[in-house]
């Protein structure tokens, strides 16, 4: 730390002692929060950033401070505006999955109930019975343990780790006494105290040495409202010690008539999951149901659905961004919530970089107080707009500087209103698209590509200067479109749409109706769509529920002239929908705003690649430290190159063992290699200082090339691209890493 | 390796095929890679080239390379560990300096590059800003690149996050007791609560148990509480080597974790090991850690971070091993000395036998009167198998013997330090 740290002059001035003695420390506090931190904290960083920027021009000390303070503001509005957008998208998805949880919650709630009217069936404790501090066992029935099984069809239980929180608070909702366990409770190593401990943790609120069930009874039976079920969720089931969880097993099963106990488990593979794990006696004590949750996939389209189709927030992501997270959801990692927190990422990032992102606060603001103060965002723009330039060129965005809020605010609602069509669209597609099983993330990658869009208005002069809605006549040109995109999903929807039977085409159509509701351009052509669909086929409308029996009623070769003209027509709409209103986000003016689209950022945010980037690290130095001294080297290996370097490079000869006699010899030998090419700038090549130390006194450079060679073996070590010599081969290290 | 099975020409074909796809991917990036080929490799090569005609079909095997590269890597290597001369080279072989000039001289090692490795690190003070904006997110930062990352965070740190406290932990070291540090953690919370209470005139309730008796699971959720209304009251912990030897097992990791959650905490962390992402679980990932990865490499010498690690070249030599050996050995009792003495004397003795029947070293101690019964003396071989001084293996007629697992110079030095 010592050079680096004070050959960067403006670091803190650190004692040298101290700085020493708290390498040593297992911990230390650098320092406390600063007070100015209880004042405004304007102030605070505004200070703490201007000594960052400090260093190239102190002369216009006082226009850089100011511009400091501005941007520091800009700062904390972009930060507020985050805040509000996140929470805005996190309860979205919250509620989204609560959505299509419902049905099951509800069920694992009725069940609940009846399970406890069965366990209150074999009889309540008498007071003398109650107040006994050990189990009541009357029967073998009274002792079954009542065990929900929830079929998480998901092998990772990330994702599900909300769904059994969310459960729980349900189930309290409706008057339970719940604890969430994990599979960390149910270690081998704490044994079976360790669960009890963090059962009675969350029913009695505190922490008690001495765990034991009869405590949880007492408490129980104090409860006032003693009438009503227990239940423990224990969400990764799979992940428990076997013998701890069948030994809290028939430990609550002892007790189940003193307290109503409910096991609710998650179970990530099948229904035998319990059997491996516990013994028969165990698996004698459960009475078990199953419960079977909605599956990631389905889960991960309404999410994708209610945050970036229909924009709950206003932020939205560019196509490269939109492809990158599909694919990172499919190949690396499968979870929603990896997905969910990819896309928080994003979102960060997006307001950490774009200096006008805060506008999507004033934005979201607005939407949520429509009505009682409509018109908010003008006002809050043009409240700023005075700063936006000066702000704006501070950040060399010399485009945007041109522009003032009246143009932005008028940019701005009018990308509203395109990305509201737009949404809608993409939304009708993939209803359409539905019954094929087309993915949303798939169909919003390819809605979102501006390429597409590019090319066909293209076609269409016209297009390129009008910012607002396209002209719809030109039948020609969308017709033009949908055919030169043949392979992509939206052309394969629309292809479907026309083949579509008359059933599935009326219910397609009325849940168009339902999506378009907003927009009267597209609704009242959904309307007309539907009511040609009753005129021509008469019978349909008489009984519109029966579907299927109208189906078969029709005669049949009238019937498929017919739905197959009306398909045609439907299928036409939403080319025509497609050509009218698909304008994605990037080919909308402002759109820099409220989109997200530095992929690069995100992806390196997001994926860290230590394995490859490390060995990057150290066989391409000199492209991260751009010296001077060893870039024109090429491949070859010159004295100047740093030491790690040459040795990680010297070890890629070798087999999977390397001889450290041999790696010795060639590392010395790089090293007191005289490079040919550094002759004429002998000066700034640290070799020829070494061969005169060297002429001096050999024994010293030979202490000293083998300390580097010690200090290299370490730092490799310590990246773990080695494993030190063992007993057996006490002369070879052995390679870690084979490429990259 | 399958291959092995084979018949040597053979595998010396395969491994040609495998060398020069290599070698032609290898060319492909060799203006990314400064990888040179070993010398086995073309020769190898050749005869392959002589052998069969090259194919073009390379671009396709493209994608299939990338994925198998690793895989392929690896038995690649593995194939010239076993079928290319193995060099037999022994380390004493070097002229090796003294360990103590060796650790003077590696205490004043030139530092190459300065003045780019200060530009380097100066170049990520623009980043300070977003690393801020980033912490107040609410997510962690994890730094990863070759080089110590040390001075970096602690003056991003120093410069950036006054605003809030920061309390350093040096995963580098050998040990650290998380409770410790949680317990610390809490005292800084609780001062930050106390001082921002005491200017807005609200009261906190007192606290009911000093931190240092409290619970693990209770100091957790005192970080975790709802006590600080302010989103943006946290402490920051910088944690240096969060895959460092004192935190690298799964149950502090598991605790880091849980820490890492808490609403009050931030934590701003660094990794050093190629495979320390292998530390976490996809729950600790992405609902605890919530980490944004930043690739700092600094070229900076890991002083500090190499510390405890021993020079390869004062560790490999026999007077290392013997030496603390002997530290081992002089602290058991004089009569477990000289049953350790029999053994060696016996292994010095019996160079090629693979170690000494139990029952013999049994009947040689007890009639040295060294121990008295075979109780006394499995005690003292627990002893010295829990030190390592003694191993165990099976003789060539499946009786199980001793053995000491140091070189015979390195035995005999060992019993002239204990025979002193």
């Amino acid at each position: 730390m010592a050079p680096t740290s004070a050959s960067a002059a403006d670091s803190p001035a650190q004692s040298a002692p101290d700085t020493i003695e708290n390498n040593l420390q297992p911990f230390f506090v650098l320092h406390k929060a600063s007070s100015r931190k209880s004042e405004k904290r304007s102030a605070g960083t505004g200070k703490t950033r201007r000594r960052i920027d400090l260093s190239p021009s102190p002369t216009k000390k006082t226009e850089k401070s100011e511009e400091c303070d501005e941007q520091h503001r800009f700062e904390q509005l972009r930060m507020e505006a985050f805040e509000l957008v996140w929470s805005k998208i996190d309860s979205t998805i919250k509620d989204v999955l609560r959505g299509i949880n419902t049905n099951v919650f509800d069920e694992i709630h009725r069940w609940v109930c009846e399970s406890f009217y069965t366990i209150k069936s074999f009889g309540t404790p008498g007071i003398a019975e109650a107040t006994r501090a050990f189990p009541i066992v009357t029967d073998a029935s009274s002792k079954l343990l009542f065990a929900g099984l929830v079929l998480t069809k998901n092998m990772e239980f990330v994702d599900d780790l909300l769904t059994f929180e969310e459960v729980g608070l349900c189930l309290k909702s409706h008057g339970c006494h719940v604890a969430n366990l994990s599979s960390l409770d149910f270690s081998a190593k704490n044994g079976i105290g360790g669960c009890l401990r963090g059962l009675l943790r969350q029913f009695l609120m505190a922490t008690l040495d001495a765990a034991d069930m009869s405590i949880l009874a007492s408490w129980y039976r104090e409860q006032e409202n003693n009438n009503s079920p227990v239940v423990v969720i224990i969400d990764d089931m799979e992940r428990c010690c076997g013998s701890v969880l069948s030994e809290f097993i028939l430990m609550l099963s002892e007790w189940v008539v003193k307290i109503p106990i409910i096991l609710l488990m998650g179970v990530s593979t099948t229904l035998d999951a319990p059997r491996n794990l516990l013994p028969s006696n165990v698996l004698q004590q459960l009475c078990p149901s199953k419960f079977v949750l909605g599956s990631p996939a389905e889960r991960m389209d309404a999410v994708v659905e209610a945050v970036l189709v229909k924009q709950c927030s206003g932020f939205s992501v560019g196509h490269k961004v939109a492809v990158f997270l599909r694919n990172y959801f499919l190949n690396q990692d499968g979870t929603l919530i990896s997905f969910i927190r990819a896309l928080k990422i994003a979102c960060a990032l997006h307001f950490s970089m774009e200096p006008q992102s805060f506008i999507l606060g004033g934005l979201l603001d607005e939407e949520e107080q429509e009505g009682e103060k409509s018109g908010l965002l003008p006002e809050i723009i043009l409240k700023n707009a005075p700063q936006l330039p000066l702000y704006v060129r501070s950040f060399n965005r010399n485009q945007m500087a041109e522009q003032n809020g009246k143009s932005l605010v008028h940019g701005l609602s009018e990308l509203k209103g395109l990305h509201k069509c737009w949404s809608i669209v993409v939304l009708c597609l993939y209803e359409a698209g539905n019954c094929n099983k087309i993915r949303l993330l798939d169909l919003l990658c390819e809605a979102l590509d501006p390429d597409l869009y590019t090319s066909k208005a293209s076609n269409n002069v016209v297009l390129e200067n009008d910012c607002g809605l396209p002209i719809t006549s030109d039948r020609f040109m969308r017709q033009k479109y949908s055919t030169s995109q043949k392979g992509g999903l939206i052309s394969q929807i629309i292809r479907k749409v026309r083949d579509l039977p008359a059933a599935t085409l009326y219910q397609l159509l009325k849940n168009w109706e339902k999506i378009t509701m907003d927009v009267p351009e597209i609704h009242d052509k959904v309307k007309e769509l539907q009511s040609e669909f009753r005129f021509e086929d008469g019978k349909l409308k008489q009984n519109v529920d029966d579907i299927s029996k109208r189906h078969s009623s029709l005669s049949p070769i009238n019937s498929e002239k017919d739905s197959k003209a009306i398909s045609e027509k439907a299928a036409a709409l939403l080319d025509s929908l497609v050509g009218d209103f698909f304008r994605p986000i990037e080919c909308i003016p402002f759109h820099e705003t409220v989109c997200f689209k530095s992929v690069e950022k995100l992806q390196s945010a997001l994926i860290g690649d230590p394995r490859r980037r490390i060995q990057v690290d150290l066989l391409e130095f000199y492209k991260i430290l751009r010296c001077s001294c060893c870039s024109k080297s090429g491949n070859i290996l010159v004295p100047s190159m740093h030491d790690t370097s040459v040795m990680y490079t010297l070890a890629q000869e070798h087999g999977d063992l390397i001889n450290l006699h041999d790696w010795f010899q060639s590392f010395k030998t790089i090293v007191l290699r005289p490079s040919k090419k550094g002759k004429p700038k002998s000066k700034q090549s640290p070799l020829p200082k070494k061969r005169k130390d060297m002429n001096e006194s050999e024994n010293k450079s030979e202490a000293s090339i083998q300390a580097r060679f010690c200090r290299a073996v370490t730092e490799l070590q310590i990246s773990g691209l080695l494993r030190m010599p063992s007993r057996r081969r006490p002369d070879c290290v052995q390679r870690v890493a084979f490429g990259l | 390796m399958s291959v092995q099975l084979l018949d040597p020409n053979v595998s010396k074909k395969n491994a040609g095929k495998f060398a020069s796809r290599a070698q032609t991917k290898r060319a492909k990036f060799s203006s990314l890679h400064s990888l040179r080929l070993p010398r086995h490799f073309w020769h190898i090569n050749q005869l392959e080239k002589s052998l069969t005609m090259e194919t073009n079909n390379d671009i396709e095997d493209m994608e299939e390379e990338e994925e198998f590269g690793f895989s392929r890597n690896y038995f690649l290597a593995k194939e010239l560990g076993s079928s290319g001369k193995k060099s037999a080279r022994k380390l004493s072989e070097i002229n090796l300096v003294d360990e103590q000039e060796l650790r003077a001289a590696a205490s004043n090692i030139e530092p190459k590059h300065e003045k780019e490795v200060v530009a380097l690190m100066n170049s990520y003070k623009s980043l300070y800003s977003k690393w801020v904006f980033e912490l107040r997110c609410g997510f962690g930062l994890l730094m990863y690149g070759f080089g110590s990352k040390k001075a970096l965070i602690e003056d991003f740190a120093s410069m950036a996050l006054t605003d809030y406290s920061v309390v350093v932990i040096n995963g580098y070291l050998q040990a650290i007791n998380i409770k410790q540090v949680v317990i610390a953690l809490a005292e800084v919370l609780w001062d930050q609560l106390k001082s921002k209470r005491a200017t807005s005139s609200g009261n906190l309730p007192k606290v009911q148990q000093p931190f240092n008796s409290r619970s693990m699971d209770d100091l957790l959720a005192f970080l975790n509480g709802s006590e600080a209304e302010d989103k943006d009251c946290f402490i920051c912990v910088v944690i240096h080597n969060i895959d460092g030897p004192a935190l690298r097992d799964s149950e502090t990791q598991q605790y880091l974790a849980q820490i890492a959650s808490c609403s009050c905490i931030r934590i701003v962390a660094s990794i050093d090991h190629v495979n320390a992402p292998l530390l976490w679980d996809k729950k600790m990932v992405h609902t605890q850690f919530n980490w944004c990865w930043y690739h700092v490499p600094t070229f900076a010498p890991y002083k500090v971070e190499g510390m405890f690690f021993p020079l390869i070249l004062a560790h490999g030599s026999t007077a290392q091993s013997a030496k603390t050996a002997a530290i081992v050995l002089q602290s058991l009792t004089p009569n477990a000395q000289s049953v350790f003495r029999v053994l060696a004397e016996y292994q010095l003795s019996h160079p090629d036998e693979e170690g000494m029947p139990i029952n013999i070293l049994y009947t040689v101690c007890r009639e040295r009167f060294l121990v008295s019964s075979q109780l006394t003396l499995n005690s003292h071989l627990t002893e010295f198998k829990d030190h390592e001084l003694v191993k165990t293996r099976r003789h060539s007629d499946g009786q199980d013997c001793l053995y000491i697992p140091l070189t015979t110079e390195a035995l005999e030095k060992l019993l002239m330090e204990i025979n002193q």
